[in-house]
């Protein structure tokens, strides 16, 4: 072995007994999160294992519900993903730091004033009531985000209230929450942002952009930016206008319907129509039931929740598209599907996953490529019968009497 | 006389400032604030009552499913649906692993570090640990090499989390070895929290935020494999529970002895109660509902015996609401502690400031089986009472529960809940097995109601949560919650009557100032 006791990560899986080959695997399905191909394994691993010190970072709570954080302590322990997270000095993170108050505030000064860190920030940007919606040390949640990514390398925004304020941007926005890049963008700081939506943040990602931010890329953040490849989302924030954002395509360029394991039942008509039903058991598709998976773009079905455990369909409840932008307005109510949506009348008789990437604001070219991926898959055809669905749907609502 | 503030208080979930004054080393006056309003309740106007369900646990990452399971109940009552009985102990397992996961990750993740010191650890002894941890009876980790970590991460200058904390504080008073022993299992706990995760995974397909108990039961079919997947992992747990959380906790209880002398608090603890029987009597909970003032006795308490003061937070709104006809409408004022000071509303309970959490639980779930209820009738599963007992006897104070009010009291009771819930799991995962065998293949009750109003009251691991819920027309009209922490961090009321974590905070010792490490401690025994 070339690496053999000479490094810090070397030691490190010795200690917590990951075998070589585990270390592989897991440098494996990195590479798959990041859509690279996983021959691409040995490479990610000898970055690894040739890094230098711990990152600098400090981990921002906005207004968040601390979800995000519970996500990321979901990662396999002791395993090679927390060896990787190792490769973090998460000098500021209040919901594990031993040091509370001043003593606190002193290491975000301390990291701010050393420079060349990264800043994970999960949580809205709380801006309502003049900014006071949030503080923290008596200063208002907004500044204090602003100093911190103002001299950062990068800003990972985790967590759709991150990416783009979340439910709490929910109308009518009672706290006038927004999302990082929105709130960079109104400050005029161009610090690159990542943006990793869903609601938690699925924590396998955000190892995937460690390892590529610090490892690959060698922390250079332009050959970081250089080195992904990108998806662009666009969306207009109702008070601080259109706002483009950064997402790696590996994890949110396909849909979440192209992937997902209960795909063949759509194909087949088979679908299930009430929850813990029969046709659950048979693990029937949720389509019927609400399933936004057409319409939302992330590996969740690749990767899934938990130490790969299970995922939302698995357990029989319908994709709500907390990957999708805006997704509380957006998506719900959560139980009608999209045909609901009216978007087939709107744009002709689509198919759910060409609807899906016009609700997701994918790019054309995006599009193009998606559908041939479908093709590709022998997956377009004519289609499911998509009329008599929503002849179905509307018998159902005025059965009973609910409304949009 | 001085003013001690800690802002933020860390390790915990959310936003929180405390503030003391301090005379003679005692804590003679404390405020609270919640630093941070984002509206739920405003957000979920004009949607529908599923919607709730979806968005509403969202309100806490760290107990998104007793969110959910309050806000699915309160449309479950205004719309009069009886969940199946296979939902029932499906969400009762999903429950319960969200209440080990908690209690574990608190205990070593969010509590230890204000009484166990890693730093100190790397002076202990190898083999003076391994001895310490058999004659404690807690379980033994490869003490060398987690020590020869500690080093590593020391000797490399960056301390990462662990910085800049005063770990030179006279408060630590552990020996090096079972500060050893308490990191090791720190490090295990991370695994463990995890472990009962995927047991909400399992069940709900992710966690935080499952998916599942929807209103009208759950949506989870369980398959063999699935239960299986369950059983082992609850099994793992009890194993760690048993082998660790518990003789850490009468490990470490010894060296801080003198936390028994403070951080009681206001005396009266509240439960909604937590884990349906099939009664669903919310008096028949294995976790029962009830209001203890003071002595051996519990009242009975309902959704209508909750008021809300606003005269001290920065609301607009009317002060001394019902929930069910409650409002939140902000208002940011200046922080000042002699007129308003916090986001969080002064919940009361029958006009009363009411602690809630595993000690208002625990200590109703004693009272009860001291007047000769049985909350359980399995014997192999160890009942409140029975654990509490024999902890206080293990601290030489048997007989005396009153030694429970206080700041050691709610650390202990938090974790001999945590033996209690597994205890409970792994029965009702064979009660389960055995309805399905039985041939009961009911999960879910769709709803033929469209209007009504209703309350869902019940337990997160941290308190007492309440989903108020008014619908017409299948919209939301009205939505409130009173969330545990609300109980707990309340402020003043109109009254000027301080709340449950001020009234613990009053009269305890603060050593340093500076260094308000006492504050620390009663503020996380909260688990706010």
């Amino acid at each position: 072995m070339a690496h053999e006791g000479h490094n810090a990560l070397h030691d490190l899986l010795t200690v917590r007994g990951v075998t070589r080959r585990d270390f592989l695997k897991y440098c494996g399905s990195i590479a798959a999160a990041l859509g690279m191909s996983e021959t691409m394994a040995p490479q990610i691993a000898a970055a690894l294992e040739g890094a230098p010190k711990l990152m600098p970072t400090l981990w921002l709570n906005g207004g968040s519900c601390t979800g995000c954080t519970e996500s990321i302590a979901q990662v396999d322990s002791p395993d090679v993903a927390t060896i990787v997270l190792d490769y973090l000095s998460t000098n500021y993170f209040e919901t594990i730091m031993a040091a509370a108050g001043e003593q606190a505030e002193k290491q975000i000064e301390e990291t701010i004033a050393e420079g060349g860190y990264i800043v994970i920030y999960e949580g809205s940007v709380m801006t309502g009531q003049d900014g006071n919606t949030l503080l923290v040390a008596g200063k208002k949640g907004t500044e204090i985000l602003s100093e911190a990514a103002r001299g950062a390398a990068a800003v990972i925004a985790v967590g759709s209230c991150a990416v783009d304020g979340g439910w709490v941007y929910g109308y009518p926005n009672p706290a006038e929450a927004t999302g990082v890049q929105a709130w960079l963008n109104h400050e005029g700081i161009t610090t690159p942002v990542v943006n990793l939506p869903t609601c938690p943040v699925n924590p396998e990602w955000i190892v995937a952009m460690v390892v590529q931010l610090l490892l690959v890329a060698d922390r250079d953040v332009a050959a970081f930016v250089e080195k992904t490849e990108w998806v662009t989302r666009s969306y207009t924030d109702r008070k601080y206008g259109a706002v483009d954002l950064l997402m790696p395509k590996g994890i949110f360029g396909q849909s979440i319907h192209d992937n997902c394991p209960r795909r063949g039942h759509f194909e087949n008509g088979e679908f299930v129509t009430e929850f813990g039903s029969k046709e659950e058991a048979m693990g029937y598709c949720l389509y019927k039931v609400g399933c936004k998976g057409p319409q939302t773009f992330t590996n969740c079905p690749v990767v899934r929740w938990n130490r790969r455990t299970s995922w939302c369909v698995e357990a029989g409840s319908p994709c709500i598209g907390c990957g999708g932008l805006n997704w509380v307005d957006n998506n719900s109510p959560f139980f009608h599907r999209l045909a609901d949506m009216q978007m087939g009348d709107a744009l002709g008789n689509v198919q759910p996953g060409s609807v899906g990437a016009v609700v997701g604001g994918v790019a054309a070219a995006a599009l193009v490529a998606h559908g041939l991926g479908m093709k590709a898959a022998g997956r377009v055809g004519d289609g499911p019968p998509m009329e008599e669905m929503k002849k179905y749907d509307r018998k159902r609502l005025a059965k009973k009497g609910g409304d949009k | 006389m001085a003013r001690a503030v800690i802002d933020p208080v860390t390790r915990i979930e959310g936003h929180l400032r405390v503030e003391c004054e301090v005379t003679d080393g005692v804590v003679k006056d404390a405020w609270v604030s919640g630093t941070l309003y984002r509206g739920m309740e405003t957000v979920m106007l004009d949607r529908q009552p599923e919607d709730a369900f979806y968005v509403t646990q969202r309100i806490c990452g760290v107990c998104p499913i007793s969110h959910s399971h309050a806000s699915s109940m309160s449309t479950e009552a205004a719309l009069g649906i009886e969940i199946p009985n296979n939902a029932r102990l499906i969400r009762n397992l999903l429950e319960a692993a969200q209440f080990l996961h908690s209690h574990i990750l608190w205990f070593y993740t969010l509590a230890a570090l204000d009484f166990v010191s890693p730093i100190n650890a790397l002076s202990a002894n190898i083999a003076d640990t391994y001895a310490l941890a058999q004659a404690a009876g807690t379980r033994v980790a490869d003490f060398g090499a987690i020590a020869k970590r500690l080093t590593a991460f020391a000797e490399n200058g960056q301390l990462s989390f662990l910085g800049g904390h005063y770990w030179d504080h006279p408060g630590y008073v552990l020996p090096p070895e079972l500060d050893l022993i308490a990191t090791a299992h720190y490090l295990e706990a991370l695994e463990m929290q995890a472990v009962a995760n995927e047991v909400v995974a399992v069940i709900g397909g992710k966690f935080p935020h499952p998916m599942t108990s929807v209103p009208g039961g759950t949506a989870f079919v369980p398959t063999e494999q699935k239960l299986d997947d369950i059983l082992f992992r609850f099994t793992r747990l009890k194993d760690f529970i048993d082998t660790a959380l518990i003789p850490d906790t009468l490990a470490i209880a010894p060296f801080i002895l003198e936390t028994t002398t403070y951080g009681g608090g206001c005396g009266n603890f509240l439960s909604w109660g937590v884990f349906d029987s099939a009664d669903r009597d919310p008096y028949n909970r294995f976790l029962p509902r009830g209001f203890v003032t003071g002595g051996l006795t519990a009242e009975e308490v309902g959704p209508d015996d909750v008021t809300e003061y606003v005269e001290h937070s920065w609301y607009d709104s009317a002060s001394g609401l019902n929930p069910a006809k409650g409002e939140t409408s902000v208002n940011f004022d200046e922080y000042n502690v002699d007129n308003k000071y916090s986001y969080g509303k002064a919940a009361r309970c029958k006009e009363k400031p009411a602690e809630v959490g595993p000690l208002a639980r625990m200590v109703a779930a004693y009272v009860y089986e001291a007047g000769g209820k049985t909350l359980v009738e399995d014997t192999s599963v160890r009942t409140p009472k029975a654990l509490i007992d024999l902890t206080l006897e293990a601290l030489g104070v048997a007989g005396k529960p009153e030694v429970l009010v206080s700041l050691l009291g709610r650390i202990a009771a938090r974790n001999l809940e945590a033996a209690y819930v597994v205890d409970l799991a792994l029965m009702w995962v064979n009660e389960l097995v055995g309805a399905i065998k039985g041939g009961d293949s009911s999960y879910f009750k769709a709803r033929e109601s469209f209007d009504g109003q209703g309350a869902g009251l019940w337990e997160a691991p941290r308190g007492s949560v309440g989903h108020w819920i008014d619908i017409k027309n299948n919209k939301i009209q009205g939505y409130q919650v009173v969330a545990p922490t609300t109980w707990d961090i309340a402020p003043r009321d109109a009254a000027g009557v301080a709340g449950p974590m001020e009234q613990a905070l009053i009269g305890a010792p603060v050593f340093d100032v500076e260094r308000p490490l006492e504050m620390l401690r009663i503020a996380h025994s909260f688990d706010p």
